[in-house]
């Protein structure tokens, strides 16, 4: 399948599905975000990336309405999560790096519990239809113990796309899947983009988010460094030394050197 | 090496030991500290500072004289059966008990099998000492006797039968090895012991009179000399020898009797050591598994998910169909009803029901022609269920927000009301008891006797108040469990939640506090309903409907209940909605 980033002048128009506007998160008195502000529009696809302890993990959890922010707003399709926080949380899904199941539901009763929760009338197709382009159509009897990893990540996915959510935050969403799940999960991020959805992906795999981002969020000590399309970031850090990639404009952003890495 | 492991060990131990004492900083902790305190010293140490000052010792168990040897013996047979169980019981390979982190530095590492063996073995010496602590304060009024004495007897006998376990198992993991199934080789010990009790009846039926009717001695006496001479006398004396051996120093009655126990002890120690070393099994496979599953248990334990510390092997069928359309909350509810298992289906209260109704009528009808004394007694035991489950109910039935609270970041994303995720977490086990609680109301209204004590008991008066307690139940159930999950949201850290949840006595002194606590909400809680249900009877009453008022009164106070737990939702909603897990949890 055909892996390219979506188009940014497809979404330029359209109003943002995420908006952040000075968001603060501190713990206790240690800020772990400070003041972020950003937006992503339908069909765009976002990559939040900085060294450990930037903020990333914390951040997605506000914006997923997990974590309550110190300060500033989030409105997901136009509803403030902290005002509207059930017509927010309506229209997004959140991807852990560890999937987060019930220990005693099995695949399909995760699946109806989660149709009855989101109000989702057609599950029974829709979920048949994501267990099989998971290909985990044949443990739809199965509890968490009884799949491996990757197959439990397949599980948090198919539970968190049941009701076609309009913004989707991963949290490194390839760690555990296989060569062919990678694949599928790239195939799955930008299908998703190309129907409108407003997708952030954290991940410390700068060639992953090279290949199917749009646009890059750069965070370092709670802080952002830089956001803008790919070609935007490439361009502002290459300006300097001449590097053409990801990787190396994230190196100059945070001022590390790979040597150090 | 074993130099490297006891720095390890040592640090681990003293890091611990600061973090805990560091933690007393924190109010919570440090009030919990000395609650637990005062509850160790009150429970555990105040007799024993006591039985060292001017103070007289517990009152030991009075044995008759020409009996003195049998506490002994009981304690030799108790450890043989334990013994025989070591052989029988085990169905998988030999595992040392190792920590995730253990396995991941010292399996790769150049440490030879015996060092790790030694370091287990002297590892375990630390739990052994403590729980020989333990058990010897706890104990130390059984019979007098000095305390050092008893504690190193535990002691020892802790250690024999950790040696044995350890080198039982290594011998099954090489009769496995051979061939010989968990069948044959149970199959030989069950009917080694079984031949050996055969032996010692057909002794007993030659050499002894069976079973001596009580008035050849009078009293109970004839008992314990029937069963001296069994013990003292034939074969079974020369049977428990070696396990005779074993609890001697604790019966020593002195220090010279102690040190001359202790020798043979010692001696069996040093062969089962040699035993263990010699065995040349191969254990690492089978304890990089057990440590996996022991983390995911703790792990479970720690986050207080008791639940699903016994992970289920098996997936339960849901009590009812979901349908995607209608009140979100009512997944919550069916959910956790699953997580409940197997128990909570339709077909399981229907044969629960059938057998209270049956059950019921059966013994009514025995009881009716025994002249009605059972009846009285049957009533009061499950009077007694009822109040009982009132109080264990909502602890031993989980499976609500404390179940979920360390899922917490899943319910936080659904897209319902606060109050929404705590009704639907609440109402599972508040089925679950009522519908228990339930089924006792009916076989008791049904086995119910017409008569106590020459005072007729009307059918009406047994259905009403029957009536009452089945519609004032769900509600209270309602408030005592809403009141653990306030205090898991409230005081989450004492509710042992999250990664880190903290252990020691400081932490039981919380448990301590919340269940006082619990208790005084609760009644604070039934305060004005139950006052609302006396006026109500008492009004009846003086009208001569006090039938009436009994069902109205319940059904007046069950409204107010209902309002008070309308209430409580929420708050509690409000309080979910605003709870911040990276404040508590992470």
């Amino acid at each position: 399948m055909d892996i390219a980033p979506p188009r940014i002048t497809d979404a330029a128009a359209a109003p943002p599905q995420i908006e952040v506007a000075g968001l603060t998160k501190l713990y206790g008195d240690l800020p772990a975000v400070s003041d972020l502000s950003f937006a992503v529009r339908p069909g765009e696809v976002i990559g939040l990336v900085g060294p450990n302890g930037a903020g990333k993990t914390t951040t997605l959890r506000c914006l997923a309405g997990i974590i309550p922010p110190t300060r500033g707003a989030v409105r997901i399709c136009g509803f403030d999560l902290a005002q509207n926080p059930i017509d927010a949380k309506q229209r997004l899904a959140f991807f852990s790096d560890e999937p987060r199941l019930f220990d005693y539901l099995t695949v399909t009763q995760h699946l109806t519990f989660v149709a009855r929760i989101y109000g989702v009338a057609d599950y029974q197709q829709t979920g048949r239809q994501l267990l099989e382009e998971l290909e985990i159509a044949d443990k739809a009897d199965k509890l968490p113990v009884e799949l491996s990893r990757g197959m439990k990540q397949k599980l948090a996915i198919a539970c968190g796309l049941l009701h076609s959510p309009q913004v989707i935050f991963f949290d490194e969403p390839l760690t555990g899947l296989d060569p062919i799940g990678i694949r599928r999960m790239k195939d799955s991020i930008l299908k998703r983009a190309r129907a409108g959805a407003a997708i952030l992906i954290s991940s410390h795999l700068l060639h992953l988010l090279e290949e199917v981002c749009s646009h890059v969020l750069i965070l370092k000590n709670g802080r952002k460094i830089i956001d803008g399309s790919l070609e935007e970031v490439r361009q502002r850090f290459s300006e300097q030394d001449g590097g053409g990639n990801l990787e190396d404009a994230f190196f100059r952003a945070t001022g590390e050197t790979k040597g150090e890495a | 090496m074993l130099g490297a492991l006891f720095f390890y060990q040592y640090h681990s131990w003293l890091n611990r030991l600061l973090a805990r004492v560091r933690r007393l900083r924190q109010p919570k902790y440090l009030f919990g500290a000395i609650v637990g305190g005062l509850y160790l010293y009150f429970y555990l140490f105040r007799g024993f500072a006591s039985s060292r000052s001017a103070r007289p010792a517990p009152m030991p168990l009075a044995v008759p004289a020409e009996l003195s040897d049998l506490p002994q013996t009981l304690a030799a047979l108790g450890f043989m059966v334990m013994v025989l169980l070591a052989w029988i019981l085990p169905h998988s390979r030999a595992a040392l008990a190792f920590s995730e982190a253990e396995v991941a530095f010292l399996f790769p590492a150049p440490v030879s099998r015996r060092t790790l063996i030694n370091f287990k073995l002297l590892k375990s010496q630390a739990a052994i000492a403590f729980s020989s602590l333990i058990v010897t304060l706890i104990g130390r009024g059984w019979r007098g006797g000095s305390f050092p004495i008893h504690m190193l007897g535990w002691w020892a006998a802790f250690s024999v039968f950790n040696l044995h376990l350890l080198g039982s198992s290594f011998a099954v993991t090489l009769l496995m090895d051979r061939g010989i199934s968990n069948w044959k080789r149970r199959a030989f010990f069950l009917g080694g012991a079984a031949a050996a009790a055969a032996g010692i009846y057909l002794w007993m039926r030659q050499s002894l009179p069976l079973f001596p009717s009580p008035s050849d001695e009078g009293g109970v006496k004839w008992i314990f000399n029937y069963v001296g001479q069994v013990f003292q006398s034939g074969p079974l004396p020369w049977l428990l020898a070696p396990f005779r051996l074993v609890v001697a120093p604790y019966f020593a009655a002195n220090w010279a009797q102690f040190l001359l126990a202790l020798g043979p002890v010692l001696a069996i120690i040093a062969l089962h050591y040699f035993w263990i070393i010699r065995s040349n099994v191969a254990f690492e496979e089978a304890s990089v598994e057990l440590s996996r599953k022991f983390a995911e248990r703790l792990a479970a334990m720690r986050s207080g998910n008791w639940h699903a510390a016994r992970r289920p092997k098996k997936a339960a069928r849901p009590p009812f169909t979901l349908h995607p359309a209608g009140r979100p909350w009512v997944a919550v509810f069916w959910k956790n009803l699953i997580s409940a298992g197997q128990y909570v289906t339709a077909r399981v209260w229907l044969l629960l029901v059938w057998a209270a109704v049956f059950g019921g009528i059966f013994l009514q009808t025995q009881s009716a022609r025994g002249g009605g004394g059972l009846g009285l007694g049957v009533i009061m035991f499950v009077g007694m269920l009822l109040a009982m489950s009132l109080f264990s109910g909502p602890q031993m039935l989980r499976n609500d927000l404390r179940q979920d609270l360390p899922v917490a970041d899943v319910l936080k994303m659904l897209p319902i009301p606060g109050w929404q995720v705590v009704l639907g977490e609440v109402l599972a086990p508040v089925a679950m008891l009522a519908g228990v609680q339930w089924l006792l109301i009916l076989f008791g209204a049904i086995f119910f006797p017409d008569h106590i004590a020459k005072h007729a008991i009307p059918l009406a008066a047994r259905v009403s108040f029957a009536l009452a307690a089945a519609l004032l139940l769900p509600f209270i159930d309602l408030i005592a469990l809403l009141i653990p999950n306030a205090a898991a949201l409230y005081f989450p850290a004492w509710y042992h939640l999250g990664k880190e949840a903290p252990r020691g006595f400081e932490t039981m002194g919380q448990q301590l506090i919340l269940m006082f606590g619990q208790m005084l909400v609760l009644l604070l809680s039934l305060l004005l309903p139950g006052a609302v249900f006396t006026v109500l009877l008492l009004c009846a009453n003086f009208f001569g409907w006090p039938l009436l008022g009994v069902v109205l009164g319940a059904m007046a106070a069950a409204l107010l209940l209902a309002v008070e737990a309308a209430l409580g939702i929420r708050l509690l909603g409000g309080v979910f909605a605003r709870f911040d897990l990276s404040a508590e949890l992470l």
